[in-house]
């Protein structure tokens, strides 16, 4: 099929409402089987994989950026079961967290085989692959600058049974950059991963969809920063299969003029006792929007589950905007959910204080727009990474606000 | 040193302070006194610049600047400080950032180069122990999570670090605990001096039996109504405003 899209050249919208009218009919005549519940712990398979995309898309109907032809192109490229590239195993292997200075260091090292692949390559069905085995203690980091036309990237990870692992994704630049990682977490393991995303312009669009598998206690944290992106879409699904699993997710940007910084997430409860936390802020500019959209899904099976949402946006402008909207789906009774959800501007009290005490009141300003990030930053384990991130963004609240 | 004059203010077209007079001098200690909804914050709120106070008529003149004319951090570098009756939250910034970055603006404001890290925290360090204030309070953001006493005791640290020359201190005796209450008057005593004024808004008698005051005021539905020296405090304290509101 893939083969027909290309030899039919069609174009970008057509594509789109191609796949999109293939994929409700595989729903419509229950082709696809309705989401994995078991608690195997066996790889999600393809089918498992698109009957979850695909049902996310058409429930996402609150959606601030239009999905349907990237969604539809991205999940039609087929898993492979014999990875493109196997990439040479990490040099890098310590207990300790990453630091800024592996990432920057990496970056030769593990520079993708094919960082720049076109679109046409995409929809022929050969984006760049890695797949990635960790072992205990290791660490991927990559670089990715100036993207170009159009970059696409599939990263699966497996982490074994109690590995501990990080990976960080550092990427600059204008471009277009398509990324999706595919994690699957073992029972015990742990992984940290960065994406930072930063010193773009308007013509920055960065679309991230992370799905992550998580058996028994296994554990996973991702940190999203966003300094300077003209667009930029993250999605996460997370799956916490395993009793014990918890996952947390932060995030902080800073939407400049124009930008659009939209964040869905999924994280679904398959299991006891499991445990999800989502942090997000936004600081918006002039002109800017930030959307923001997470679904909690407690399976009935999941008692005794802890799920946590926050998002708070903070309005430097008027004219900026922020959409929030928290999604609960319990079907569990013993379970603790909450939510929360913050738009406003800066308060004149906090303001005062600060320029009654002779801070001038650019100067207080840019400070608490950094503040308001700060609880994301501050959830940064390594000291060097965190102080870095906070410079970046103080940098950037400096220059423009 | 301040000189407020026939001071009319109101808020929400709703008038609070009605011909307000007050002169300060440098070295005296002037306590306020005065029912609740009198217009006691209203009066500091306005000294200090805080936006949403309507000026109708009157002038504020400190050492010969108009000073309602002034930004607040304008007043603040002219040497003002308000020790708020409610300090704010302000999660995110340190009490070492907020301080160094008060501190560097009002050195640049002078000409001065900004603070070294060594000598701010040595400040810093010496005036918490001035306020018995643990030097870890230091690196937690500012007021968060602060006890109602801490947060006046961080105010008046503050004000240490800050050097200034007229002092309001807006019920800072308010929710403080006897021992507490002996440190801040402690410390605001060993900041007294020729240079500098301190106006004490209180509903307190005892605050003024450490803090001695050299005048005392009674503000009533926005102005004084009556000044007088110590012995005033004492008479309120005994008999409460009503006889001398309302003398019959
Ligand atoms: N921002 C505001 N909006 C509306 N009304 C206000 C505002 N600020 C003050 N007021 C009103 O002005 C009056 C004086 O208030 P103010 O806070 O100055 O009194 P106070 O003398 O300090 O009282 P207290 O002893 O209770 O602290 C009150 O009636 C109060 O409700
Ligand atoms: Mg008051």
């Amino acid at each position: 099929m893939a083969s027909t899209l290309t030899q039919d050249k069609l174009s970008l919208e057509a594509g789109a409402s191609h796949l999109t009218n293939l994929f409700r009919a595989l729903r419509d005549a229950q082709v696809i089987p309705s989401p994995l519940r078991s608690k195997s712990h066996q790889w999600v398979s393809d089918a498992d994989l698109l009957t979850l995309f695909t049902e996310q898309a058409l429930k996402e109907d609150w959606k601030y950026t239009p999905m349907d032809f990237f969604r539809y192109a991205w999940d039609y490229v087929p898993f492979q079961t014999e990875p493109l590239h196997i990439a040479s195993q990490s040099a890098f292997s310590s207990k300790s967290p990453l630091s800024l200075a592996e990432v920057e260091r990496i970056e030769a090292l593990r520079s993708f085989p094919e960082p720049l692949s076109p679109w046409e390559a995409l929809l022929s069905g050969i984006p760049a692959q890695l797949h990635y085995r960790l072992v205990d203690g290791e660490r991927l980091a990559f670089t990715l600058r100036n993207p170009g036309s159009l970059s696409a990237q599939l990263i699966t990870v497996s982490l074994p049974a109690h590995a501990e692992a990080e990976i960080g994704f550092s990427i600059k630049g204008e471009g277009f950059s398509l990324l999706r990682f595919h994690l699957h977490l073992g029972e015990g393991a742990q992984l940290r991963l960065y994406y930072l995303s930063e010193d773009g312009s308007e013509s920055t669009y960065r679309y991230l969809i992370l799905t992550s598998y998580l058996e028994k206690n296994a554990s996973i944290a991702t940190y999203d920063f966003t300094t300077e992106v003209g667009w930029k879409r993250s999605e996460y699904r997370v799956r916490l299969a395993g009793e014990g699993a918890s996952a947390h997710l932060h995030g902080a940007a800073y939407v400049r003029e124009h930008a659009l910084v939209d964040t869905a997430i999924r994280v679904e409860h398959f299991a006891p006792h499991t445990e999800s936390n989502q942090l997000f802020k936004s600081l918006v500019q002039a002109k800017g929007r930030s959307a923001f959209q997470g679904r909690i899904f407690v399976d009935r099976v999941a008692q005794k589950t802890n799920a946590y949402q926050s998002h708070k946006a903070l309005l430097i402008a008027p004219t900026a905007v922020a959409y929030s909207r928290p999604q609960l789906e319990i079907f569990a009774d013993d379970v603790r959910c909450t939510h929360g959800v913050t738009t406003g501007f800066l308060q004149g009290d906090m303001l005062m204080y600060l320029r009654a005490r002779g801070i001038p009141e650019p100067t207080a300003r840019q400070m608490l727009y950094r503040a308001f990030l700060t609880e994301v930053v501050e959830k940064v384990p390594e000291v060097s990474l965190r102080s870095w991130i906070d410079n970046r963004l103080s940098d950037v609240i400096g220059a423009q606000s | 040193m301040l000189s407020i004059d026939n001071l009319h203010v109101s808020v929400e077209g709703r008038p609070i302070l009605k011909g307000l007079s007050l002169a300060v001098k440098p070295g005296e200690v002037h306590a306020i006194m005065g029912p609740n909804g009198a217009g006691k914050s209203t009066l500091a709120s306005v000294l200090a610049g805080r936006e949403g106070y309507e000026v109708i008529e009157g002038e504020v003149v400190f050492e010969g600047q108009n000073l309602l004319e002034m930004a607040p951090e304008e007043r603040s570098h002219a040497g003002v400080f308000l020790a708020f009756q409610y300090p704010v939250e302000i999660p995110g910034v340190s009490m070492i950032q907020f301080l160094r970055a008060a501190l560097n603006a009002h050195r640049a404001a002078k000409g001065l180069e900004p603070l070294d890290t060594s000598d701010l925290m040595a400040l810093l360090r010496e005036k918490a122990a001035l306020l018995k204030l643990d030097p870890s309070f230091l690196s937690r953001s500012v007021n968060e999570g602060f006890s109602g006493g801490e947060r006046k005791r961080a105010e008046i640290f503050q004000m240490a670090v800050l050097d200034p020359k007229l002092v309001i201190m807006d019920e800072t005796d308010s929710g403080l605990d006897i021992d507490a209450l002996r440190v801040v008057s402690e410390a605001v005593n060993a900041l007294r001096s020729p240079g500098r004024a301190f106006v004490i808004i209180t509903h307190y008698y005892r605050i003024l039996q450490y803090i001695r005051p050299d005048f005392v005021h009674i503000l009533a539905d926005g102005r004084i109504v009556r000044s007088g020296g110590a012995e005033l405090a004492l008479e309120l304290e005994e008999k409460g405003y009503e006889p001398l509101l309302n003398p019959a």
